[in-house]
């Protein structure tokens, strides 16, 4: 980590997504790297379809407050385009999103997802990637959700080091296989933003 | 060397307990509280050394387990909401009166801004009501600490101990420093012959064990004064008085703004009771107060008496921070600064975005009994004629009946409320009247009404929504299953009172027309809808209660 400001990461989703599983694979990263970390997450009753999201706060000082101030935040991580929207109001100018563009659509009034898409397109600093397509043409259901988290780790400030051990650690009980599957959608993703 | 993990707080609060060498948890499932028992319960598997964990039907009987616990000298701990600890108030006021035996720790989470509850009271006050002391860590470490400590105090004082988590506590994950090792449970001995009375409250020994209480305030005070202190005693007239995580919002808020805290007259609040002589100093040392605490202003509304014109505070009362919802940095900052941020979304952005993005509201999970057995109860009373009809609700994944397309439940009050109030109702002449209630909710505290019911000649409908499992707080085992229809019998139910459905979508027409048979009858009924929660089977869990059972 370069400097000591506290860096804020917000994860969108909805119930079932993995919002909490790629925070805390965020959190664990930034742990073994030794800094200093704190994460909240709001899942009232999410089995359910409802929104999820979690705030992560990393720095070389010490955290105490487990959520992002308005308006201050670096990095979004949508796993839903429409959850995007809802919490770009964490995020600081200068912020980076790296959403999906694959719509959830469990609730009654979804718009139009072009519309969403089009004003997310207007927003600076907004990375799409259609996690959809990417999970089918790995065939890996979880693999567009890896490979966002891969394109979100460019501007995580931590180390590129530490992710195989990260990945490893998470899903060592489920073997090699599985392993692999993820790093390598995390590869790709990482590749698609450095493009 | 001590260990370090990555740790939330209700888990911080397990570990430390196990620590301590507890021998029990107990508790009944209520968010964001449910973690404690259930990371408490996952240690103890792996420790392996004769711990229990054990879940009971209410939270007002989770307590009395530890406080027999407690007893017996070993420390245990007692799990809820802060809402369980309403039902749980008798045993808990009164337990302050006997006193305790082993360390006995109340852990009970809060819920501000209600983000999975019916209310945000705050248990500061209800420990104050009881002379019991509360500690209010403000981060996972922190909770780790307290815990440990709480039970040496717990013993010390010879006093429950409650440690209060809010959400943002319980469900916040940070590293934490743990002890090396966990103490196996050991215990100190039951109450010896010159204590043997004390838990006997008849009015004779009552009398003279409250006065013992009041008397021991100043010990309990003097205890509680570790964790209040002035941080700075520079020369500012400027106070802010902050707990909990009000604390922790407004350290984040001077360290990321490299913001001088010699600024501020600080005074910290961890435990309760509070000494007035140290808020009297504080608020004699500063001009203007600001205070931070989640929940109630509480210690805010200690202070106000004190000002007497020569000291303003600002917080929930004045309106400086809304009376309602948690603190976060953004509120520490509005109070203290008039520089707003300007984020990435401007208000044209603001507008655009809240055009469009709607509600996404939690539902039952696709293909859940409930929804059909919700189907069936609504069409019947239609059929029958019933308009406007209102039917009794209560809590749990059940409740989002309210919601459409259900359109089904009217009440949502407390748990077990829902049975009460449609008997209630009938008394007054509602006919038919009908309550619905899941299973869980029935043994906590539903059960009884089948008792008046059965005595009765009312169009009362008793509906259970069983599952065997308490969908909502994450599935977990209720203590019992299947037992209703034998109860109702007992109770004086006759056969052709009580009924069981399967609320499957081809049964429903089926369903509905034995429904509208039995709510035109004159008489009560008890109606079970009898069908398997689907993320419990996903998670194999009726598997491994089986394999239990055998
Ligand atoms: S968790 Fe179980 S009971 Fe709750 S909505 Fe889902 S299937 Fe129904």
């Amino acid at each position: 980590m370069q400097n000591d400001k506290t860096f804020g990461l917000v994860v969108a989703g909805v119930g079932g997504q993995g919002a909490i599983t790629i925070a805390q694979l965020v959190l664990g990263a930034a742990w073994m790297n030794g800094l200093h970390v704190l994460q909240s997450e709001v899942h009232g009753m999410s089995q359910r379809g409802g929104e999820v999201s979690a705030h992560i706060l990393i720095s070389k000082n010490k955290v105490t407050s487990p959520t992002i101030e308005k308006g201050t935040g670096d990095l979004l991580i949508g796993l839903e385009p429409l959850e995007a929207l809802r919490h770009m109001v964490y995020l600081k100018k200068e912020a980076h999103i790296i959403t999906s563009s694959s719509p959830i659509i469990n609730m009654d009034s979804y718009p139009e997802i072009d519309k969403v898409k089009r004003l997310l397109s207007t927003i600076n600093g907004v990375e799409m990637i259609n996690t959809d397509a990417l999970s089918k043409e790995m065939r890996f259901p979880q693999g567009g959700t890896i490979a966002l988290l891969g394109a979100a780790s460019v501007f995580l400030p931590m180390g590129d080091d530490i992710w195989e051990k990260v990945l490893s650690e998470r899903f060592k009980n489920k073997g090699e296989k599985v392993i692999e599957k993820n790093l390598r959608a995390f590869m790709t993703g990482k590749e698609l933003v450095k493009q | 060397m001590k260990k370090s993990k990555l740790l939330m707080g209700d888990e911080a609060l397990a570990f430390a307990a196990c620590d301590a060498g507890l021998k029990a948890f107990y508790g009944y499932p209520g968010t964001p509280s449910t973690e404690i028992f259930e990371s408490g319960e996952k240690y103890i598997e792996q420790l392996n050394d004769g711990r229990v964990a054990e879940w009971a039907a209410n939270e007002k009987v989770a307590y009395e387990f530890a406080l027999g616990t407690s007893y017996a000298g070993y420390r245990t701990v007692v799990t809820m909401k802060h809402v369980g600890l309403n039902v749980a108030l008798d045993a808990f006021v009164n337990s302050a009166i006997t006193g305790v035996q082993g360390g006995l720790v109340v852990a009970v989470a809060d819920d501000p801004s209600m983000h999975s509850s019916q209310n945000e009271q705050d248990t500061r006050i209800l420990a104050d009501f009881a002379h019991i002391p509360l500690l209010e860590p403000s981060t996972p470490q922190e909770v780790y600490d307290f815990t440990l400590q709480a039970f040496d105090l717990s013993e010390k004082l010879k006093l429950p101990v409650v440690i209060r988590l809010v959400t943002r506590l319980a469900h916040s994950r940070g590293e934490v420093y743990t002890q090396e090792k966990s103490l196996s449970p050991t215990s100190i001995g039951i109450p010896g012959e010159e204590e043997k009375n004390n838990w006997v409250l008849i009015p004779s020994i009552a009398r003279g064990r409250y006065r013992e209480l009041r008397e021991k305030l100043p010990a309990i005070i003097e205890t509680a004064s570790h964790y209040n202190t002035k941080i700075i005693d520079g020369k500012s007239k400027t106070g802010v008085l902050m707990a909990g995580m009000g604390r922790a919002y407004f350290e984040q808020y001077v360290s990321d703004n490299k913001i001088d805290p010699k600024k501020y007259n600080l005074l910290s609040i961890g435990a309760y009771p509070v000494d007035i002589k140290l808020l009297k100093k504080f608020v004699a040392s500063c001009d203007v107060i600001y205070v931070f605490e989640e929940d109630y202003p509480y210690l805010e509304d200690m202070i106000i008496p004190y000002c007497d014109g020569k000291c303003t505070v600002h917080g929930r009362r004045d309106g400086t921070l809304n009376i309602d919802g948690e603190l976060n940095v953004a509120a520490v900052r509005a109070v203290l600064e008039n520089k707003k941020i300007e984020g990435k979304v401007d208000d044209d952005l603001f507008a655009k975005i809240s055009d469009l993005i709607g509600i996404r509201p939690p539902k039952l999970c696709e293909g859940c009994g409930h929804s059909d057995a919700y189907e069936a109860i609504t069409t019947a009373l239609k059929n029958i004629g019933v308009e406007d009809a209102r039917i009794f609700g209560d809590i749990g994944c059940y409740t989002l009946g309210v919601q459409p397309p259900h359109n089904a439940i009217n009440t949502c009050v407390e748990m077990g409320a829902s049975l009460p109030m449609a008997f209630g109702a009938a008394m007054a002449g509602m006919s038919p009247s009908v309550g619905v209630i899941g299973d869980s909710t029935f043994l906590h505290s539903g059960m009884p009404t089948l008792l008046s019911a059965a005595k009765s000649n009312l169009n009362l409908n008793l509906i259970i929504m069983d599952n065997a499992i308490v969908g909502m707080t994450g599935q977990q085992i209720p203590v019992a299953a299947d037992i209703a229809p034998t109860l109702a019998k007992a109770a004086g139910f006759a056969e052709d009172q009580v009924h069981v459905f399967i609320p499957l979508p081809k049964k429903t027409k089926d369903n509905i027309e034995k429904l509208e048979k039995i709510f035109k009858e004159n008489k009560p009924s008890l109606i079970v809808f009898k069908r398997k929660c689907i993320q419990a089977m996903r998670r194999k869990l009726y598997t491994k209660m089986e394999k239990a059972a055998v």
